[in-house]
């Protein structure tokens, strides 16, 4: 592996989501020199994939791609893509020295122009983890359109090392000799933005996830519903139809013990509602039935968005759902007890979305050497001072921003974005 | 001014939002077609870093003099591409946007046809609106870098500290005798099991150790004639009728209230107990003085002949502070509950949420209302949040969560007490829900009810029933004997809320606060340097408040910091050869903008820069026609109407 000088930094953010970029930002306009380093290949994290946004249903990817060419032209950041941080140790107050790996990407990036004739004659097709498996994509490969940087990068995993992209690209870009990169990294205080996971659904065997096509998950219709959706309509995955009678499971993986995770996810009540809204606009003739236990609508405005849905006709049904099982035809039945009326009750549906429950991302804890970072029961980034100081852990110096230290939507994720990076200033300050 | 030769057309597909039901191809090439339009050109996202350099290359190439982007609302993005422009050397006020998505594209999704039509026009509009935009320079003013804040609870304590940590100066204004807020009411919180008083103890020992920042209680801001950078405000300081270096002897303390004669129901426990007009809420209350309400003190003396520091000759202060930047951190009040609301103020043991707290605090190792000891407790929810009738749509958040705590802490606490909720659904979001939890496994018995149908407390005898048809048992008609029924009530926004009018903050549809933007400028509002934080934004539990206000700090200190601000140059100006002064643009502007001035002999109008915030309503009611808008010209407005027209 290459080494390279050490760098230096006023604070180190982990995470290019929107918290991340938020704090970044922040840090950077009180004149600090901020490192950001993402793990995946662009900047935006979950929010740049997501269509409109509760409750007041803004464009999400018209917030987020500002947000994200803010970051990356701001004179005090400097970012890694597809580069982590690891070994992070605090060495004295406020110093702590960490190792960035920057990976290859088989690409240069300086000179790649993203026209994407490679990618245009790569033979290999794999499932396109941006469009949540929805689609196909190449190889080499631009993540999605709006990315940010917008280069390819090889999935070399899956390359057959056919080297037509090398002989296509007209700016000799294609690098397959590239290695990861190490360099010894030197800041004065950390903001952890790692973000968060979605519940794999295949977990709960009972709801067909996997097993019947048309049980998708909401992430797979939010990029239904998106402005770049890979079909441009919303159609069910088992024959292309276009669905008529959609049913939303909520609570999938979230306030459930039998999978581990009995928190609220705080956030899948409201993107149901908000999906349902849009699927309204999106499917005129359609109905839409929501199953929960309850309908967490607690945040500014967002009661008066669900009771707004209500009004557009989307049908709320009390119920966990037990189970699901496909018909022939490809349609499915829910099993459920209507609590309202304490009977046992079929229905059909053509097409059942999962709202998927957010899970911690496990690796934030594993980027520290020494001190170890603490976490709370669920491996979500402890907070130490949860009144008086949220942003603040069990190391002084690192602060957490966002979902890394539980469930959060994005309005809240910003706010603690904004309480890191004064918390971080503060402490260099001082 | 002469016209723009050379301007580029950008037409936004914004992914599918506009080009789903807009011909965007068609717009370019009929726009294309003018004479000065040298670059027209078709974009997946405007916005997106890509373009935005294509963009910048394109001006410098190509020496363009304007740019049209046609794509969303000028509220998203009005920035952004000045920005574009600034990157490429040209003025950012030559730059103008279209919104063809808003007004085109989603008004018009089900007329495809008529939706381009009308986004052609638009844009020619925009392109002819261009032709004649003007260069304009942002001017600067100085600001100092002291930050007002208003509120000294959890949230305003949290945000002074953390201002005088980043280097401003902050004069922390608290309308109370003490600070603290709602904080230093509750007893136990979730999820730390912190009190309020050791809260608020820990931030105000931390407040006292700042030099740069000034505490003043009982005080109040009565007007505000500055604006962002400048403000001019002007504080009254009610008077305390005790010396300032009065070190308190709590025996004496006690003393002197027992020999006040003035007994007056005791605010701090919501009415619950009697206090004297000489008073301390607890010992450990800070400042640690304590204060004679003057609304209720009679001046009978009694008090003075006990205690030399006692002076009733203390008049109101009143101090002029100029500052950079306000920052309200006011608050909430819980909601008051009507008479006969769930029998409130009729049946005796109808309590609040608020009062439970205080009724916990108030007692010792028995829970005992009334001379009454507790054994069944039924809670009813959402009482003034939530509301299918009344004004209160919104709900208030932190209730759910705040009763079920309580209610743990209860049995905690006490032998032999049982809970009863009356819900419409618990809301305790994320990781809140291991309370739910952890109330059910105590025994605690959850029933709900439906929104059209809520519960009904009677008295039945001696006791209290509340009665309810409960749908997680399918609808069965239960009832249930309580010796005390708390109403849970929300948070609404402060009753006397005098702050939004001094500082023409906006509120919301629900009352509190508004901020520009939830996600892009949550602490911000449309007033230049007035910023918000904590619950009088919005219904928030503590953690989140303050999370809130260290955000809000931090903004309020880079934008004070620096020492100057720009100002934006779309403002109105006077041509004082044709003012005449009827004052009629004074009595239009709601910004207190416009001055009189003499100038050639004449009384004339005069525009304070840094107040006008480019509202225009001046412009019509101006018989002379004396005044424009910079940035919205007649030249402008008359070229667009005729490119409509055409």
């Amino acid at each position: 592996m290459e080494q390279q000088n050490e760098l230096s930094f006023d604070t180190l953010v982990i995470g290019g989501g929107i918290a991340g970029s938020e704090a970044a930002i922040n840090l950077a306009n009180l004149d600090y020199k901020v490192i950001l380093v993402e793990k995946d290949l662009s900047l935006g994290g979950k929010m740049i994939h997501l269509s409109k946004v509760f409750p007041t249903l803004d464009c999400s990817a018209c917030i987020t791609t500002p947000k994200v060419s803010e970051t990356i032209r701001h004179p005090n950041i400097t970012i890694y893509t597809y580069s982590e941080v690891k070994n992070i140790v605090k060495v004295s107050d406020k110093k702590f020295t960490a190792t960035l790996v920057k990976k290859p990407r088989y690409v240069n990036e300086d000179l790649c122009t993203g026209c994407q004739e490679c990618e245009d004659k790569c033979p290999v097709v794999v499932k396109d983890q941006y469009q949540y498996d929805l689609v196909g994509r190449k190889a080499v490969y631009v993540p999605f359109s709006i990315a940010n940087p917008r280069v390819v990068n090889i999935d070399i995993e899956n390359c057959i090392l056919c080297g037509i992209c090398e002989k296509v690209c007209p700016v000799d870009a294609i690098d397959f000799t590239q290695e990861a990169v190490e360099i010894p990294l030197t800041v004065k205080s950390v903001i952890i933005a790692t973000g968060f996971e979605l519940f794999d659904p295949t977990q709960i065997l009972r709801y067909g996830f996997g097993k019947f096509k048309n049980v998708v998950t909401a992430m797979q219709m939010e990029r239904q519903l998106v402005p770049t959706r890979p079909y441009n309509s919303v159609l069910r995955p088992k024959d292309g139809k276009m669905p008529d009678n959609i049913a939303y499971i909520l609570c999938t993986g979230s306030r459930d013990e039998t999978v581990g995770n009995p928190i609220c996810s705080q956030i899948c009540c409201m993107y149901s509602v908000k999906q349902a809204q849009l699927l309204l606009g999106a499917l005129p003739m359609a109905d839409v039935s929501i199953y929960c236990m309850d309908i967490r609508a607690f945040g500014k405005g967002f009661c008066e968005f669900y009771q707004q849905s209500i009004g557009m006709g989307v049908e709320f049904h009390k119920g966990k759902v037990a189970k699901v099982t496909e018909k022939e035809n490809g349609n499915l039945i829910l099993r459920y007890e209507n609590i309202e009326n304490g009977k046992i009750t079929e229905v059909e549906h053509d097409l059942v979305v999962l709202s998927i429950g957010v899970l911690p991302n496990p690796e934030a804890k594993l980027l520290f050497n020494s001190p170890v970072i603490e976490s709370d029961e669920f491996n979500y980034i402890k907070q130490t001072d949860e009144l008086v100081c949220p942003p603040q852990t069990n190391i002084e110096g690192v602060y957490v921003a966002g979902t890394s230290s539980g469930p959060m939507d994005i309005p809240d994720s910003i706010l603690s974005a904004g309480a890191a990076s004064a918390c971080s200033a503060n402490y260099i300050r001082n | 001014m002469e016209e723009k030769r050379n301007i580029g057309v950008y037409i936004c597909q914004c992914g599918s939002n506009i080009s789903d039901y807009v011909d965007v191809e068609k717009v370019r090439e009929e726009v294309a077609k003018i004479n000065h339009v040298s670059i027209s050109k078709t974009t997946m996202f405007a916005c997106a870093d890509a373009t935005q350099n294509e963009i910048v290359q394109d001006i410098q190439e190509n020496n363009l003099d304007a740019i049209v982007v046609a794509s969303c609302s000028p509220k998203l993005h009005l920035d952004t591409f000045k920005n574009v422009a600034e990157r490429a050397g040209l003025n950012p006020y030559n730059y103008v946007q279209v919104n063809i998505r808003e007004q085109c594209s989603w008004a018009h999704s089900d007329k495809p046809v008529q939706a381009t039509e009308k986004a052609i026009q638009l844009v020619k509009a925009g392109i002819a609106r261009a032709g004649y935009s003007e260069a304009l320079i942002k001017t600067k003013i100085s600001a100092e870098n002291v930050v007002v804040v208003v509120g000294a609870g959890v949230s305003g304590m949290r945000s002074a500290i953390e201002l005088a940590d980043l280097g401003s100066y902050v004069y922390l204004i608290e309308r109370e005798y003490f600070v603290g807020g709602r904080v230093a009411q509750w007893g136990e919180l979730f999820t730390t099991n912190e009190t309020g008083k050791e809260t608020i103890r820990r931030l105000y020992n931390k407040l006292m150790e700042y030099k740069n920042i000034t505490l003043f209680t009982g005080a109040e801001i009565i007007s505000n004639t500055g604006t962002v950078g400048n403000f001019d405000i002007q504080v009254k300081i009610r008077p305390r009728y005790i010396k300032p270096g009065c070190k308190v002897d709590p025996e004496k303390l006690q003393k002197v209230i027992d020999a006040c004669p003035v007994e007056i129901p005791d605010v701090f426990n919501f009415n619950l107990t009697t206090c004297k007009a000489i008073y301390k809420n607890f010992e450990s209350e800070f400042p640690e003085i304590p204060a004679i309400d003057p609304e209720h003190c009679t001046r009978c003396g009694e008090c003075e002949k006990l205690c030399d520091d006692i002076d009733l000759g203390q008049k109101d202060e009143f101090v002029n502070i100029k500052a950079g930047a306000i920052l309200i951190n006011t608050g909430y009040d819980p909601y008051e509950p009507k008479t006969g609301e769930f029998g409130y103020k009729e049946i005796e043991n109808v309590i609040t949420l608020p009062q439970l707290k205080r009724l916990i605090e108030l007692s010792g190792k028995e829970l005992i209302y009334k001379n009454k000891k507790i054994h069944n407790i039924g809670y009813i929810y959402c009482v003034g949040s939530r509301q299918k009738d009344g004004e209160n749509k919104y709900c208030s958040r932190y209730c759910c969560t705040s009763t079920i705590y309580t209610s743990i802490v209860i049995k905690n606490k006490y032998k032999d007490i049982h809970n009863f909720h009356f819900d419409k659904s618990i809301r305790t979001y994320g990781k809140l829900e291991l309370l739910y939890r952890e109330a059910s496994e105590n025994g605690d018995i959850f029933l709900q009810f439906w929104d059209e149908d809520p519960p009904v407390v009677s008295r039945n005898g001696n006791g209290t029933v509340v009665s309810i048809k409960d749908m997680l048992s399918s609808g069965k008609e239960l009832e249930v004997d309580c010796d005390l029924v708390v109403l849970v009530t929300g948070m609404v926004p402060r009753q006397d809320n005098k702050i939004a009018d001094i500082l023409k903050a906006p509120l919301g549809r629900d009352k509190f606060f508004n901020e520009i933007h939830p996600k892009l400028r949550p602490v911000e509002t449309v007033i230049d340097g007035v910023l918000i934080s904590g619950a009088c934004q919005g219904p928030k539990n503590i953690s989140e408040s303050v999370k809130s206000s260290l955000s809000a700090a931090s903004k309020a200190n880079s934008l004070v910091k620096k020492g100057e601000i720009e100002l934006k140059p779309t403002i109105a100006f006077i041509d004082k050869n044709a003012c005449v002064w009827c004052d009629e643009c004074l009595k239009a502007c709601p910004f207190d903008a416009i001055i009189k001035v003499q100038s050639d002999g004449k009384d004339v109008a005069e525009i304070v820069e840094a107040k006008c915030k480019g509202g225009g309503m001046c412009l019509p009611v101006c018989p002379e026609n004396a005044i424009n808008l910079k940035g919205y010209t007649d030249n402008e407005m008359e070229a667009m109407i005729t490119a409509l027209a055409d």
